[in-house]
């Protein structure tokens, strides 16, 4: 549909008049290789099965994702206290096109934003991957990036004011971050950690990447640990119910408008 | 299309315990000019939110352009263009990339949203800034880029919720003379809600609302003569006991 092919180039538009925000995505992960990189390969020294950096790579990439797509569709909070949220919403076109644009337009971000990482990233850790391999990374960003984003617009339409935007970053950024598996593999975690691991949509996306990168390891135990079938369907599943309550949400009078069209009294 | 614009009929809403609008009934006719004046509070912003399908009513019923708002929420917002109190318009974006969004989500093709943004922004003077970020504009001009963008996919309604909120005087003369081109030009059934008296003055009917409730409705020159007073500002305070201008500020 039109309208959200325009919301998405609205999107891309923005992002690439946001120069400062274009840089930070693509230096977070290598300050992340650098000094979590640095600590944890001292930890893990003496494991001679993998380079603790290659094994980050794929871990580095969800979180280029993640941040990408989660980051853009939150922006639906400052669309709506900019007031252009009111112009997607008095248009002739369903909530749900809205939702839909908005979760597709970070997708493109997370994707653009990944794609940029892996070029720069992979080389430096010498990280070769398969065509194979090269394909089923890119399934994986795109699905965690639609998961990602229908996320992002359900925590954009359920938050009321941008205020409440650390409370996300430390109550769900970074717990998915430290969940998914990017940083140690998620069987080492107690089977309650692992539980809440598994209703991480990040943990998906990270397991599919290292099916992607790592599969030389697979048989030391830092591949893939769920079946890729699973991965990809876990994230799907993410994607269309996100993309379900996040149309409701919008459509949900107390939810949105309230704030989007607030009384002058 | 004979039928009338706006058809209102006991249309109410509250927000929790408050009474936003109580029960009004509404008839504009095709190609008025139609005035909602009342002050901050008087549920004129809450009517044309219900009106455009941006909140649902609770209780009563209206048809715009001949369709149900609780039925063809759709159709209704696909006939009426909506200029907010505060602009919709993406800062960071400029003029034209605001236009041409604005052209996507109201699904206008591109051959036909290009002539046609090209002659707005020449009717609103903004065709040396098309290309500026709408944050360099000023707050006319910012107006003017909001009026465009309400009309571009040219709606048979427009509403105009407190156009002149926050412009010089200069700017508000070039917009009410804008408005009064565009109603000229195509016959354009116009909503305006208003605080301000001389806005209300040139309007072909008012309805005058306070706390939720509409307390008179007519051409101006009735409303005065039937209230025995010279102004509009009188008309208000002969039905409410109280001054339009110092009622509830806000």
């Amino acid at each position: 549909m039109r309208a959200v092919y325009g919301i998405v180039a609205r999107e891309f538009l923005r992002f690439l008049r946001q120069r400062g925000r274009v840089l930070a995505s693509i230096g977070r992960p290598f300050v992340w290789l650098v000094f979590a990189g640095a600590g944890f390969a001292a930890v893990f020294a003496g494991r001679n099965e993998i380079d603790y950096r290659v094994y980050m790579a794929p871990g580095l990439l969800g979180m280029v994702v993640m941040f990408g797509s989660l980051l853009a569709a939150l922006s639906t909070v400052t669309d709506r206290e900019a007031g252009v949220l009111r112009m997607m919403l008095v248009a002739p076109i369903r909530r749900s096109a809205v939702a839909l644009g908005k979760a597709l337009g970070a997708t493109l971000l997370g994707t653009v934003q990944a794609l940029v990482v892996a070029g720069l990233l992979l080389p430096f850790v010498q990280l070769r991957p398969t065509l194979a391999g090269t394909l089923l990374g890119l399934v994986a960003v795109v699905l965690s990036g639609l998961a990602l984003g229908a996320l992002g617009v359900v925590l954009a339409a359920s938050i009321r004011s941008i205020e409440n935007f650390a409370g996300v970053m430390n109550f769900v950024i970074f717990p998915m971050l430290f969940l998914s598996g990017a940083l140690y593999p998620v069987r080492h975690l107690g089977p309650a950690l692992r539980a809440v691991a598994y209703a991480n949509p990040l943990a998906y996306g990270v397991d599919l990447l290292k099916h992607a990168l790592l599969s030389p390891w697979a048989g030391v135990g830092y591949g893939g640990e769920l079946p890729v079938p699973l991965d990809c369907g876990a994230l799907a599943l993410f994607a269309i119910v996100g993309l379900a309550l996040a149309a409701w949400l919008l459509g949900r009078e107390g939810g949105v408008t309230r704030t989007a069209f607030r009384e002058r009294r | 299309m004979t039928a009338a614009a706006i058809l209102a009929r006991g249309l109410g809403k509250d927000f929790g315990a408050l009474r936003a609008l109580d029960r009004l009934d509404l008839e504009v006719d095709d190609g008025e000019f139609f005035g909602l004046l009342g002050p901050n509070g008087a549920g004129k912003t809450t009517t044309v939110h219900l009106l455009a399908t941006l909140l649902a009513a609770s209780r009563g019923s209206a048809r715009v352009a001949g369709h149900d708002v609780a039925q063809e929420g759709l159709a209704v917002r696909r006939s009426i263009g909506l200029v907010f109190q505060d602009t919709t318009l993406d800062r960071d974006l400029t003029v034209a990339e605001n236009l041409r969004f604005a052209a996507r989500l109201w699904s206008l093709p591109d051959r036909v949203a290009r002539p046609r943004i090209d002659a707005l922004l020449r009717q609103f003077e903004l065709l040396e800034r098309r290309d500026d970020p709408v944050r360099t504009l000023s707050g006319g001009m910012r107006r003017a880029a909001d009026i465009a963008r309400g009309i571009l996919h040219e709606p048979r309604i427009l509403f105009l919720d407190e156009p002149t909120a926050g412009l010089d005087p200069r700017a508000r003369r070039s917009l009410w003379d804008r408005i009064r081109g565009l109603r000229a030009a195509s016959g354009l059934t116009v909503l305006l809600t208003t605080h301000y008296v001389e806005e209300a003055e040139p309007c072909d009917r008012v309805a005058v609302l306070d706390h939720g409730r509409l307390v008179a409705l007519g051409t101006p020159a009735d409303l005065k003569r039937a209230a025995g007073v010279g102004s509009l500002e009188e008309v208000f305070l002969a039905h409410t006991g109280h001054p339009l201008a110092e009622a509830e500020g806000g």
